[in-house]
């Protein structure tokens, strides 16, 4: 059901922050079915690659902490089946960063069975600074 | 993978538009435990965001010597995967441009299990010039 607090503009969604260790990174990236070491979890490789002396956390974890938080704002049932995320990559997110996820409702638009509602987000270091930002929406059912 | 079947990837060469091809892998419980705990989020369900769908598919068909650096991903979630079902991966090069003196490519895949649920669609930006990282981005001290 559409509830008045979703679809309205200027909302904030709860933020999300998650601790970014070297072993989450490295768990993160053992989910895969590519195994090989890469800038994500081997710093010679990143070292060679990136010119970092450190390896830095795959985009897609920041993808996944947005994810979190938009699922616990629309609800599992709608952001599981109707959500759509863009992220841009701003800065590197590496071991000993805490990354919080912010976001506003920015839009609605009215569509079959319900109201899209879109929201503007952002990740932030632990010193403020965005790492990413982009932009998410799901379809929030009409009652 | 095979290694001696894939192609080495020349950014001059790689065409829009081309397929990548497809496969298939099984999801299990434990990727999904483990995708969990690295995400700190027991509700998670998108396990095969850590599979990097397109990624995985460009890597399948390319030995990429270069590398890259994720600028940006854009993803489409349907249905959650449930484990213990097989998932197809499709994936495609969707664009190549040129931004700030950079080389971008932009590659999808799209995820069905094996009862034929759109799971997810995936996209990524990858910039072709990993090394800029490092440039902007370089640790003090």
């Amino acid at each position: 059901m559409a509830s008045t607090r979703l679809t309205e503009i200027g909302t904030e969604i709860s933020p999300v922050t998650r601790q970014v260790t070297q072993e989450k990174i490295n768990l993160f990236e053992d989910c895969g079915i590519l195994h090989h070491a890469n800038i994500h979890t081997n710093p010679e490789v990143a070292k060679r690659r990136l010119g970092t002396s450190y390896p830095i956390a795959s985009g897609r974890m920041s993808i996944t902490y947005a994810s979190e938080a938009l699922r616990k704002f629309f609800g599992p049932e709608a952001f599981n089946h109707t959500g759509v995320l863009n992220l841009k990559f701003l800065r590197p997110v590496k071991h000993g960063d805490a990354i919080t996820v912010k976001g506003l409702v920015s839009n609605t638009q009215e569509q079959d069975g319900g109201t899209r509602v879109f929201v503007d987000l952002w990740c932030e270091n632990q010193s403020g600074d965005k790492t990413a930002v982009g932009t998410a929406s799901a379809l929030v059912l009409r009652g | 993978m095979a290694e001696s079947t894939r192609k080495l990837f020349d950014y001059n060469e790689v065409q829009i538009g081309e397929e990548l091809g497809s496969y298939e892998y099984e999801l299990t419980q434990e990727m999904l435990d483990k995708f969990r705990q690295a995400m700190d989020d027991p509700e998670a369900v998108f396990a095969t965001l850590a599979v990097k769908h397109d990624a995985t598919a460009f890597q399948m068909v390319y030995d990429d010597q270069t590398g890259g650096v994720n600028a940006g991903n854009e993803v489409e979630f349907f249905n959650p995967p449930i484990p213990g079902k097989k998932i197809k991966v499709t994936g495609r090069v969707v664009d190549k441009y040129w931004r700030r003196d950079k080389p971008y490519f932009v590659i999808e895949a799209t995820a069905v299990d094996e009862d034929g649920r759109l799971i997810e669609k995936m996209r990524t930006y990858q910039m072709k010039k990993p090394d800029e990282v490092g440039k902007k981005w370089h640790p003090q001290g």
